[in-house]
């Protein structure tokens, strides 16, 4: 048993082999998971924006207000001020696209998206661009620019804070792709490897690994509890960071 | 909620910065070690990244610490009483 192997079959990413006229076609489990959740969340909120009819439409109707006014008054008004309110929607999306792509993870036979960095580095990418964004349009470009040299610094400082300051921006854009990435792969491998302990005892006497099965199971539900609490978490403090960072472009001082 | 006289975005903030410090340094290793490649000076730009990433994490963490600080009334009112203010 290569148990490398299997945690890397579970793990990564897999082209499904397609091709279309010599062109091979990028279709794989990440990205069918990422579209299942796209679709899945498209026809699910439509639905319940329109579905105001019926008893459990109204719940759910009720629910979704709830969610929007949770983003708005815990993550975007108290961090970016009401400039924020024209980027709700961007936010409302973000936590719960990440949220379902994390969630997908935790259901047999579908693939954690998140726990692909390049998935992360898009999404992160994005909020960089909202980060961008909300500066040039509160402050256009020189008083952007200004933005990144702190209030009170000398002019001889200047050339050296600067690229400083730039380069730190970045930082906090690869920190959200970073965090997001590592937080949901180490969980999957930590679930898989506690499977694992059951085989790997079982090969040296079956009655072994009979023994291991019972604490092996229990840590096993344990860790699953976790990666739920994570898959919260994390979607809450990508969107959170998200907001905090863009609120202190808008906000310098 | 949050404890002490930090907010949750703080807390928040506080978590990443471990993380920032980490990617500081990676970025500036990996770029020298890329420009040594490219230029045969092996190993002085490495050295150079490593060093100059180390920096830059000291940067953002001071930074964020300094103005952590600057916003917390209660903070700087236990260190007044602590003789530090």
């Amino acid at each position: 048993m290569d148990v490398a192997e299997i945690i890397a079959h579970h793990i990564l990413d897999h082209n499904w082999g397609l091709s279309l006229g010599g062109f091979s076609l990028p279709i794989t489990t990440h990205s069918v998971t990422l579209l299942a959740v796209s679709l899945f969340l498209l026809s699910t909120l439509a639905w319940i924006s329109h579905a105001r009819t019926s008893r459990a439409g109204r719940l759910l109707t009720t629910l979704a207000e709830e969610y929007i006014t949770f983003i708005r008054d815990s993550l975007v008004l108290p961090n970016m001020g009401t400039e924020g309110r024209g980027f709700l929607p961007y936010f409302c999306t973000l936590f719960l696209f990440i949220l379902f792509t994390n969630l997908a993870g935790m259901i047999p036979e579908m693939k954690t998206a998140t726990s692909n960095i390049s998935v992360t580095a898009a999404l992160a990418l994005c909020s960089g661009g909202v980060i961008l964004y909300s500066g040039l349009r509160y402050h256009g470009v020189i008083g952007f620019l200004k933005g990144f040299v702190p209030s009170g610094t000398p002019v001889w400082l200047v050339p050296l804070i600067f690229p400083l300051e730039v380069i730190s921006t970045v930082i906090k854009v690869c920190v959200l792709a970073i965090r997001l990435f590592a937080n949901m792969l180490s969980g999957h491998m930590v679930l898989l490897c506690l499977l694992l302990i059951i085989f790997i005892v079982g090969k040296m006497h079956i009655a072994a690994g009979v023994g291991a099965l019972v604490p092996a199971m229990g840590l096993e539900i344990f860790m699953t509890c976790l990666e739920l609490l994570v898959a919260f978490l994390q979607a809450y403090v990508f969107t959170l960071l998200t907001a905090i960072f863009a609120g202190s472009v808008i906000h310098t001082h | 909620m949050g404890v002490g006289p930090f907010s949750k975005q703080d807390h928040v903030e506080i978590t990443t910065l471990g993380t920032e410090f980490a990617v500081a340094e990676i970025l500036g290793t990996g770029i020298g070690f890329w420009l040594d490649n490219k230029w045969g000076t092996t190993p002085w730009l490495l050295i150079a990244g490593a060093v100059a990433g180390f920096g830059m994490g000291l940067y953002i963490v001071l930074k964020a610490a300094k103005t952590m600080q600057a916003t917390k009334k209660p903070l700087q009112k236990a260190d007044e009483k602590n003789g530090r203010g």
